[in-house]
């Protein structure tokens, strides 16, 4: 038999899957990207000194704050949709118009939870 | 139109890889893939291998990704492609040669959800079929529209991480047999499917779901199974 069966991430992450396809994706990188944010705040607390200091650095910046507050929210509500499907599996059928639901929850509350980062960050 | 098609190609006998050879073909726009591949493998290049067999969407033996998704190449028109196609094999199974893929893993898998009917008990007094009403019928009507092409379980990134999972066909055609009111191993399968490679895997992704040439709503087949795992009822 010829070539094996592994999936390569770019050949998984070429697949052209649906809209909930694009938030599989997104909520793996929202898990990995709180996974990051709380090592490095154990560890910023752990180490201390000036490597801590350093760590520090890094989580308090602006833009690492907007990225894992991405995350963070975008892991919250799009495990709150699979949650609630789950639970109910009929509304299975309207995985899509879930899906623009929780773009249209999404969208608006980090757009104005990253302007206040940023209005605080650059303007205070 | 003339048609850019460009084709996934491996010879297990000469290549360590895979790679793709690019065909120009003169096509109508209401032409399918599959006729397009048949026109190259006839006329253009022989050593050209795919599996086809009715060619009208009901066996599923040309199930293969097309610009990116999974498709039956018999379905896709090339209208609905455009000028440049991409075609490769399914992913997550391995290739024999060009497009064709190995099988045997994903038939084993769905061998292991007892993908037939169970039912020990006496024949009813006429000696006749056992009745089902057409309500408990449509319970299930979904799921018995099944072709086995692997479509499914090929765009599921669970079973590309774990070839071990039985995945969405597998767990179709358990969904046909545990809510058809005449089986009487709907607890078997259902343990079977509580296993760690079982429904458990299921991510939601809907990936099935949009590859599926059927238009089963595979996802929600899926739910149903995991709310009788939690439940253990059938209704």
């Amino acid at each position: 038999m010829g070539l094996k069966r592994n999936v390569s991430l770019s050949a998984g992450l070429r697949y052209k899957g649906p809209g909930a396809y694009l938030t599989y994706i997104l909520h793996r990188i929202g898990g990995l990207g709180m996974a990051i944010f709380i090592a490095v705040h154990i560890l910023a607390a752990f180490i201390g000194g000036r490597t801590g200091g350093f760590l520090n650095g890094i989580y308090e910046n602006w833009a690492f704050q907007i990225f894992i507050f991405f995350c963070a929210l975008f892991h919250a509500i799009n495990g709150l949709r699979i949650t609630i499907l789950d639970l109910f599996p009929k509304l299975l059928e309207y995985q899509p118009e879930a899906i623009w639901i929780e773009w249209a929850v999404f969208i608006p509350l980090f757009g104005i939870s990253a302007f206040v980062i940023l209005n605080t960050a650059l303007g205070g | 139109m003339e048609v850019t098609v460009k084709i996934f190609r491996y010879n297990p006998e000469k290549d360590q890889r895979g790679n793709y050879v690019t065909y120009k073909v003169e096509a109508d726009e209401n032409d399918r893939v599959l006729d397009v591949l048949e026109f190259i493998k006839g006329k253009t290049d022989g050593t050209l291998s795919f599996r086809r067999s009715c060619a009208h969407g009901v066996c599923g033996s040309d199930a293969m990704r097309i610009n990116g998704r999974n498709m039956l190449a018999c379905k896709v028109l090339i209208r609905d492609l455009g000028a440049n196609i991409t075609v490769e094999p399914l992913l997550g199974l391995k290739v024999a040669k060009d497009l064709i893929v190995d099988m045997e893993p994903f038939f084993d898998n769905y061998k292991k959800v007892l993908p037939y009917f169970i039912n020990e008990s006496a024949l009813p007094e006429n000696g006749r079929e056992r009745l089902q009403s057409p309500e408990d019928r449509a319970r299930f009507d979904e799921s018995t529209k099944c072709i086995l092409c692997a479509a499914c379980t090929t765009s599921c990134p669970s079973y590309w991480a774990n070839g071990e999972y039985y995945g969405p066909a597998a767990i179709v055609t358990a969904h046909r047999f545990i809510f058809d009111s005449r089986d009487e191993a709907a607890g078997e399968r259902l343990q079977i499917l509580a296993e760690t490679d079982g429904v458990a895997r299921c991510h939601t992704v809907y990936n099935c779901t949009e590859a599926c040439p059927r238009e089963i709503k595979i996802t929600k087949a899926i739910g149903e199974v995991k709310m009788a795992m939690i439940t253990g009822k059938l209704d």
